[in-house]
């Protein structure tokens, strides 16, 4: 991988800011049984303490909300990293996440997905140039339309050539 | 896969927050521990997000890059482990409203950590009729003798007067 080359140049800052208010493709996510069991267990959480509550299906680790919103955005990593110019190897990094729960995440229901990039900021630091990523999700209830959860996140894309 | 690190709550068998001392602002929350983060916990989080990112699996890919040999946690599992330790305060997940993070430092294969927080002020939720009390908390995420590697704010139902939590 580190013998790529780009024959592309670097994304000035207002190729950067000119993504603000891209919307995602989006789309939907269903909890299966197998991945709730090992998104749980890869948390540290017993995967059985998610157990039927009296009000539907069982309770999913609340992770999932992030996880459904991040697998149906509509694009892969690789993809939403290119919007920017910069790809995987470049390290990109998390830099804050928020997520609201209005309800909480259940095996077996599908989840509809939406959002966009919110933010674009080009920064410097001791590290050196790097872009600051802003981007939010929706989910909504496929089934009762009912609004689940708004996750909020920022990425932190490194310009190891600006 | 039935090895389990001793760690976390069980089943939440009832909410820390309503056993014994009222919850005010001040009061720390319980902690809650990673004996040892596991590598393989990374790669098969890394197949569930399709996350194409080789810190967190490929430790040549580390060792080229210069980040030294031991893979580097998924942020999202960082976000876990607290709101792990903030449905053990509460009394399940399903409690979890809300959490912000920010994202400090590294978390990697072998570290030791612990999750933890502070109420920062109790309320009611105003929207509805009878609303639901809502704690405010400050929350960490520190590697145990080491940095402190992720910080924020989170905001948890507790447990009604008299209910099964109890």
């Amino acid at each position: 991988m580190s013998e790529q080359t780009r024959e592309t140049a670097a994304p000035t800052a207002d190729d950067v800011t000119a993504q603000i208010g891209r919307a995602f493709p989006g789309g939907r996510f269903t909890v299966e049984r197998w991945l709730a069991w090992l998104l749980a267990d890869a948390a540290l959480e017993q995967p059985d303490a998610s157990a039927p509550d009296g009000a539907g299906d069982e309770l999913a680790h609340p992770l999932l909300a992030w996880t459904a919103a991040t697998q149906a955005m509509g694009v892969t990593w690789d993809e939403l990293f290119a919007w920017f110019g910069a790809s995987a190897d470049d390290g990109p990094m998390f830099g804050e996440h928020e997520t609201v729960w209005h309800a909480p995440m259940r095996v077996g229901r599908t989840y509809l997905v939406s959002g966009e990039i919110t933010s674009a900021d080009r920064k410097a630091g001791r590290s050196g140039v790097f872009d600051v990523i802003g981007y939010a999700f929706r989910l909504h209830d496929a089934g009762s339309g009912a609004h689940v959860a708004d996750c909020w996140n920022s990425l932190i894309l490194p310009r190891r050539s600006s | 896969m039935s090895e389990r690190p001793e760690h976390g709550v069980a089943a939440f068998p009832g909410a820390v927050a309503r056993r014994g001392e009222p919850v005010t602002p001040g009061m720390r929350l319980p902690e809650w521990e990673v004996a040892e983060v596991g590598a393989e916990k990374m790669k098969t989080t890394a197949a569930l997000l399709r996350d194409p990112t080789p810190i967190h699996w490929d430790t040549a890919a580390l060792r080229e890059l210069g980040m030294g040999d031991r893979a580097i946690n998924q942020g999202p599992l960082n976000m876990a482990y607290v709101m792990n330790m903030l449905a053990g305060f509460a009394g399940g997940h399903d409690r979890v409203r809300r959490l912000r993070v920010r994202f400090r430092g590294t978390v990697r294969a072998g570290d030791r950590l612990r999750a933890g927080g502070v109420v920062t002020g109790v309320r009611t939720r105003k929207d509805e009729p009878g609303g639901e009390t809502l704690c405010d908390c400050d929350i960490e995420l520190s590697v145990v003798d080491g940095d402190t590697v992720l910080t924020g704010t989170a905001t948890v139902a507790l447990p009604e007067e008299g209910s099964d939590d109890e």
